[in-house]
């Protein structure tokens, strides 16, 4: 059996390789195949499969790649993953990609829409909108009427008919896929000492990079690897992170949680592999059921548009009583529409139900992570020396 | 009975303590500290907690909870760790019950914090990057002037006529004593003049926390026991009309340690309650 440090360095690896080799050396090793990048945060990557491509997350450049051209595309104002992600087409680190997704996260990510089209006209590049009306006969007939939409751009790349067994096939994979991460997540929340966080993130991301048939059997090595191995407890207090979903933390912010005091038991870190909450039914109408999966089944968190306000916040309250969480971490990339907007009132819920939190902002590059130990190590200390329980 | 260590893993020095606690009230057994030069701090730690372990007659698994401190984070054998804030105030309420108010004055920098009687911190601020106000500064003077570090708080206090350096910078600092050194101004007018000024800073922190109104202040850290220091503290805070009392102990160095054990019992007794109890590997 593989060991846990064995697993992870590989890991590790795909997420440092900005020229996404893995995903290259899958491309040319037979002639035809072809790679569809998305962006944050979800996309039904299960249609780009049954295709026969390979989904491909670009999540930004991180903390190591120097943004020199994608900052002339946009005011200061903006966050980081839109810079970072116009610098790896521009660098030509994203040339071997024969299609582009953009998902419907923000604004600032579907003007980028717009702007790949203009950049990179030889590449298929779509806006994957979703809805915003969660009736079956509306919103559910506009998001499947989409998939349909990219469905039909999706075989001009692939070259071939997509069928619905194909993709009914590409449910069943990524079903194992939820699953699995679901799993991963459940064995930490249980036990955190076991599967530090940056492993976890690690290995979760590999997925965004890797066939999906061969993630799912890195997890399964991993969470055999991880339960296998003994690692001490350390006297840690538990949190769970959110407002992650979109332009990723560094590494190292993770790391620094869990070393200021702070074991993760839950976060919306790669929140593509846990969108849909449950199996998607792989009977009938493919498009059909993963649309009603979207509308019926999918979190409440905030990418994506809640419209009963009584509902903000829930899916946070729930996730700290369902994981014994003791507090929440806001951490949110700076000028994030989406997660500082709903800041407020997510912190109105917590506050309802006692539940500590702490909030700060971050870019996929900050490299200074003094003030963030700080703030995480004295909210773990309130934690574990002065609350009640 | 209980036995927790606390290892404050700072930038000038690693310090080690062992504590027994019965009924509630801590005894301490054992302390060692060891001056962060060329080696390992993670190395010096391990080291710092055997020493204390066999002054004690104890071994590693006579203890219940190891915690660590400062930048005491990745050391493997932990139990737990707190934030330095956390284990200064209190440390500083262990050796000074009347303390509502901790003055940690480190190599690297230094923190002013307002604390209530059990210790929890209210509020603090603490200088900023810059050099100038910290330990290592005072050290790299002390190093030009060919002074011995013990030797600097006893010439301070002999001082007749002391020279304020810059309290902004360490470098414009350096270049003022350079100056004075040239001019001929006396080594216990200088090192004064460095105490002032960085007592000034200090003080400063103290009054934007709202620290008053003749409560105690417990300095600690490295510092504490340079007698010339905290003597400019006591001018100081005359001058800018803060109404406190500076103490320090013979401990003083050993405050963040000392915080870490005690809340290391804290935390061992709740676990226990908890049925949650982490084993020290």
């Amino acid at each position: 059996m593989a060991a846990t440090k064995d697993i992870v360095a590989r890991c590790e690896a795909l997420f440092e390789d900005l020229n996404f080799e893995s995903a290259r050396a899958w491309k040319a090793a037979e002639d035809g195949r072809k790679v569809i990048g998305y962006l944050p945060v979800y996309v039904p990557r299960e249609i780009i499969h049954a295709g026969g491509m390979l989904p491909l997350g670009v999540l930004g450049g991180g903390d190591r790649l120097e943004v020199i051209h994608g900052d002339a595309y946009y005011q200061s104002y903006i966050c980081r993953i839109p810079r970072s992600t116009v610098e790896l087409g521009v660098t030509k680190r994203l040339d071997f990609v024969d299609g582009m997704l953009f998902p419907s996260t923000c604004d600032v990510i579907r003007n980028l829409s717009g702007m790949w089209k203009l950049m990179f006209p030889e590449v298929y590049t779509r806006y994957v909108d979703v809805p915003q009306n969660f009736d079956d006969e509306l919103g559910g007939a506009f998001f499947r009427q989409e998939m349909e939409e990219l469905k039909e751009g999706l075989e001009g790349v692939a070259g071939r008919k997509i069928t619905d067994d194909a993709i009914r096939e590409s449910i069943a994979v990524y079903n194992e896929n939820r699953r699995l991460v679901r799993e991963l997540y459940a064995f930490r929340a249980k036990q955190p000492w076991k599967t530090p966080s940056a492993e976890v993130y690690l290995v979760v991301r590999a997925g965004m990079v890797l066939p999906i048939e061969e993630h799912n059997q890195l997890i399964r090595d991993y969470l055999a690897a991880a339960d296998a191995e003994d690692r001490p407890m350390r006297d840690n207090c538990r949190i769970v992170l959110t407002g992650t979903f979109c332009e990723q933390p560094p590494l190292n912010l993770i790391k620094s949680l869990e070393l200021a005091g702070c074991y993760v038991v839950d976060d919306d870190l790669l929140l593509i592999t846990r969108w849909l909450l449950d199996d998607v039914p792989t009977e009938g109408d493919p498009l059909g059921n993963l649309a009603r999966a979207f509308l019926h089944n999918s979190e409440s968190t905030s990418a994506k548009y809640v419209d009963d306000e009584a509902e903000k916040g829930r899916y946070l309250v729930r996730a700290v009583k369902e994981t014994g969480a003791e507090g929440v971490i806001f951490a949110a990339p700076s000028f994030c529409d989406p997660a500082l907007l709903d800041r407020p009132m997510l912190q109105n819920e917590l506050k309802a139900n006692n539940i500590p939190y702490i909030a700060f902002k971050y870019a996929e590059n900050s490299g200074q992570m003094q003030p963030i130990r700080e703030q995480a190590g004295t909210f773990a200390d309130s934690i574990k020396l002065w609350s009640a329980a | 009975m209980t036995i927790t260590a606390g290892i404050d893993v700072g930038t000038g020095a690693v310090k080690a303590v062992l504590y027994e606690i019965v009924d509630g009230t801590a005894k301490r057994l054992a302390e060692s500290l060891y001056r962060i030069r060329q080696r390992d701090p993670m190395q010096l730690a391990a080291e710092a907690y055997d020493t204390c372990l066999e002054k004690a007659g104890l071994t590693r698994d006579d203890v219940a909870y190891v915690a660590t401190t400062g930048e005491g984070e990745t050391i493997p054998f932990a139990t737990g760790h707190f934030y330095s804030m956390t284990t200064h105030a209190r440390g500083a309420i262990e050796m000074e019950p009347e303390a509502r108010a901790v003055l940690d004055v480190g190599a690297l920098h230094g923190r002013a914090i307002v604390i209530d009687e059990r210790g929890k911190v209210l509020n603090y601020k603490m200088t900023s990057q810059c050099a100038s106000g910290s330990g290592q500064f005072l050290e790299n003077i002390a190093r030009y002037l060919g002074i011995a570090q013990d030797e600097i708080g006893t010439l301070s206090q002999q001082a007749d006529d002391p020279e304020k350096v810059s309290g902004i910078c360490a470098v414009l600092a350096e270049t003022d004593v350079i100056n004075m050194v040239s001019r001929g101004i006396t080594a216990p007018n200088i090192l004064k003049g460095i105490h002032l000024s960085m007592a000034g800073r200090l003080v400063k922190l103290l009054k934007a926390i709202g620290a008053g109104n003749g409560s105690v202040v417990m300095v600690t850290g490295g510092l504490a026991l340079d007698g010339g220091l905290v003597a400019a503290l006591s001018e100081d805070a005359k001058e800018q009309n803060v109404e406190v009392i500076f103490r320090s102990d013979p401990d003083s160095p050993y405050a963040g340690a000392m915080g870490a054990a005690i809340w290391g019992a804290f935390r061992h007794e709740k676990l226990a309650k908890l049925g949650q109890l982490a084993m020290a590997s």
